[in-house]
């Protein structure tokens, strides 16, 4: 049994001031096995952020049902942790601090936490910086200590909802790079979402591609690139195939994207 | 690793500066210009432009203070007003902390305390003043209250601003973690409130000052006001002036002190 | 519908009722002899008492008396302030020169200098408006010094970019660009002037709502005390209502992206 099964996902939301109900997403239905990296990628309004909060138990469904593990899920739990755009890294707390605040919040007994943290943060490379504050570090740096809180409660399932959108494309490229490094000594279930076309084909077993109005999945594709994923791989013919694909999809959205303003 | 040193660079690196340079220029036109006053009002009485019993000198500021000090029983004033200052603050510390951080979680309690409570904030309490003697009488009661609702306001003000403008991506993370909403409330809102309480405790300091020195020219038998007003019926300016620079350093420290923490605690915010 | 009309009006609602609220609780108190009413008074006998000084006239007079001095020293402080600040805020040592006083006059309490004043002007009006002014003077100057000083550079230089010179400059992207923080220093000026006219009327006037609370405080009559401070709160009130109904209407103009 696949680890995430998605049956039949549907999630409406009520406009505040007109009342209208409008779906994020609609008829989703996904399969993760255990230790697939998943890349979800779409135009923006297709509901890929939707649903990863869905499966993060942050959004409630209004149809279908997500199990992790065979069990519904219904709300946060130790078993998933989330990587947000945004690190929302608490200014008070030094990097160490922030990396054990996840391992504090679940009263987390496997050990001194502070070990633990300190393992997480020479794992993503921040070793010296431990006892620097936010507001010290780089958009990168806190990224980095953003995924070390998140692995630091050891979940089942890694959520990643745009971690590198808000970096300049140089670092995004070298954080995608150390982001597989960082996953391939547990290869935990990953899902990520992206709109980069290339981020996520490179990070991928498996691509979701998502369509708006409603979201839905359009198709899912298998990326067999050999891992571990390198530099050279961006020019194989194998990348630019699944990129003129990929590129076909968003370019459908875009045009219906555009025919709506042109009515509207 | 290289690619990982290569992102693993502290922000603080960056930054190149001559700001040292700088103040420099502002410190040094800054003293000129306090220079400039003082040799004016030095000057100003004997050269005619003022009549000196109104404004006396610095000199003979200086020497007032130097008698203040030794002959004017200076201490037990001033340990009267400290005591009726401090009595009253942190009265009001006691009472506006635990208010705000209770208030500022519910926004139907912000919505109902909030207009009396401004109304307040904005009315000068001092006005409170003659009442409060009726009620409790000429002795120090009725300072350590004016002084207790000088400071109440702006800090409870404040501090529930500062609970209730938390920022929601801490609090959508937390929840992400599955936190209970008593560590949300014990590990996010109250620490993420700190810099607004602390602002709210350095606009109360101003009008905690303001209502001791108040009081105390109001009715006084002793105490720093007692000394002000005293001398100013005398027309002793010299000596009225060092009690009023007392007053002013005393306030500017605790400003100081307060503005220091509060930047220390801003550094954190800067992105 | 009315269920919408208190969702969009919450606070206007809620507001009320605590005001109402308040002033409820303040009579039963009294009434169950919770508190001695010879300290407080009740809303019911204030408000007779507001009837009857109101008809014998001496609520206009004493209201009068204060708004004069408030509109003097707010006056003043505007000018000053503004024009001050203006010139602080442009001229980098115009500012370095005054930061000493500034801050001097910031952390000492100008009642402190009270005594100061009566020697010099007596007791009476000019005393009163002049400790008013001082007090509204530091945030009317505070702000618009800052309103001057922060004009977005990214504006400024595009003029420049224009050939724009520093006088035009000023006058088109500074000025106009700081008019939101002036005001809101407006606004906190008009309370601090408020204040201070009422309390120099504590101790030294003829007139005014400060001088009607001292002097019936001698004679300990709660009731006619608390006629004259409800009105000093609803004046406050009402005053720094407009101000921020001023400020809502030039909000639009604000620039800064930290909004």
């Amino acid at each position: 049994m696949a680890q995430i099964e998605i049956r039949d996902l549907g999630i409406d939301y009520r406009k505040p001031k007109s009342n209208e109900v409008f779906s994020a997403v609609d008829n989703v239905a996904l399969s993760v096995e255990k230790g697939e990296f998943v890349t979800i990628v779409g135009s923006s309004g297709c509901g890929k952020s939707t649903l990863l909060m869905a499966v993060a138990g942050l959004v409630s469904l209004t149809r279908g049902s997500i199990q992790i593990d065979g069990k519904q899920i219904s709300g946060p739990g130790p078993d998933r942790a989330v990587v947000f755009q945004e690190a929302s890294l608490l200014p008070w707390r030094s990097v160490r601090g922030n990396v054990k605040f996840g391992l504090e919040m679940q009263r987390w007994n496997g050990g001194d936490l502070n070990e633990r943290a300190m393992q997480m943060i020479r794992l993503v490379g921040l070793g010296r910086f431990s006892d620097y504050h936010p507001h010290q570090l780089s958009g990168g740096m806190r990224q980095r200590v953003n995924i070390a809180r998140a692995l630091a409660v050891d979940p089942q399932v890694l959520l990643m909802d745009e971690p590198f959108g808000a970096l300049d494309a140089q670092t995004r490229e070298i954080m995608g790079t150390e982001l597989l490094r960082i996953w391939e000594r547990d290869k935990k279930t990953a899902l990520f979402v992206t709109h980069d076309i290339d981020e996520a084909i490179f990070l991928a077993d498996k691509i979701v591609v998502m369509g708006r109005n409603p979201g839905h999945i359009k198709e899912v594709i298998k990326v067999d690139l050999p891992r571990p994923r390198n530099e050279a791989i961006l020019d194989s013919e194998d990348f630019h195939e699944l990129r003129k694909r990929l590129r076909a999809h968003l370019a459908e959205d875009m045009s219906s994207m555009q025919l709506v303003q042109e009515v509207a | 690793m290289r690619s990982a040193e290569m992102t693993a660079e502290p922000a603080e690196a960056r930054q190149l500066s001559f700001s040292f340079l700088r103040p420099s220029r502002s410190a040094a036109i800054g003293t000129v210009a306090v220079i400039a006053f003082l040799v004016l009002w030095q000057i100003a009485p004997g050269m005619g432009w003022v009549n000196g019993r109104f404004t006396s000198r610095p000199t003979e500021v200086f020497l007032a203070a130097i008698d203040v000090f030794k002959n004017d029983n200076f201490l037990f004033h001033a340990r009267i007003s400290l005591t009726e200052f401090f009595a009253g603050f942190i009265l009001a510390i006691v009472v506006s902390i635990p208010l705000g951080v209770l208030l500022g979680t519910s926004k139907i309690a912000r919505y109902l305390i909030d207009p009396p409570l401004m109304a307040l904030y904005i009315a000068p309490t001092l006005v409170l003043l003659p009442i409060m003697v009726i009620w409790l009488g000429i002795d120090m009661a009725p300072k350590i209250a004016v002084v207790f609702l000088g400071a109440v306001f702006p800090i409870v003000l404040n501090t529930m601003a500062g609970m209730s403008e938390a920022d929601p991506r801490f609090l959508r993370m937390a929840r992400s973690f599955g936190a209970s909403k008593f560590d949300i409330f014990t590990r996010v809102l109250v620490p993420g409130s700190l810099p607004a309480l602390l602002t709210g405790l350095r606009l109360a300091v101003g009008r905690a000052v303001l209502g001791v020195i108040v009081g105390e020219l109001f009715v006084s038998q002793a105490g720093i006001g007692y000394q002000l007003n005293l001398y100013g019926s005398a027309m002793r300016i010299d000596r009225l002036l060092v009690y009023a620079l007392i007053v002013s350093a005393f306030g500017y420290t605790l400003t100081v002190l307060v503005r220091s923490v509060e930047n220390k605690v801003r550094d954190w915010r800067s992105k | 519908m009315i269920a919408e009309l208190f969702y969009r009006r919450q606070a206007l609602v809620l507001g009320t009722l605590s005001m109402i609220g308040i002033v409820v609780f303040w009579q039963i108190a009294v009434d169950t002899g919770f508190i001695n009413p010879f300290f407080i008074s009740t809303p019911s006998q204030v408000a007779a008492e507001f009837i009857t000084q109101f008809e014998d006239g001496s609520v206009a007079t004493n209201v009068a008396a204060t708004l004069y001095c408030f509109a003097w020293s707010l006056g003043l402080a505007t000018v000053v302030g503004i024009i001050l600040g203006m010139l602080a805020g442009w001229f980098a040592d115009v500012e370095s020169a005054l930061e000493p006083f500034i801050w001097f006059k910031y952390s000492a309490p100008t009642v402190a200098f009270y005594p100061l004043f009566v020697a010099w002007l007596g007791y009476g009006t000019p005393t009163i408006i002049a400790i008013a002014f001082l007090f509204a003077l530091t945030p009317i100057y505070a702000n618009t010094l800052s309103g001057i000083k922060n004009t977005d550079r990214d504006l400024a230089r595009a003029a420049r970019s224009f050939g724009a010179r520093p006088l035009d400059i000023f006058l088109r992207v500074a000025l106009p660009g700081s008019v939101p923080v002036m005001i809101a220093g407006l606004r906190l000026g008009v309370g601090r002037a408020l204040t201070g006219v009422v309390v120099a009327e504590l101790f030294g006037a003829n007139a005014g709502l400060g001088y009607a609370i001292t002097y019936y405080g001698q004679l300990m009559q709660t009731t006619k005390m608390m006629v004259s401070i409800v009105i000093v709160i609803v004046l406050g009130v009402v005053l720094t209502q407009i101000l921020s109904f001023l400020e809502t209407k030039t909000d639009s103009w604000r620039v800064d992206s930290s909004r």
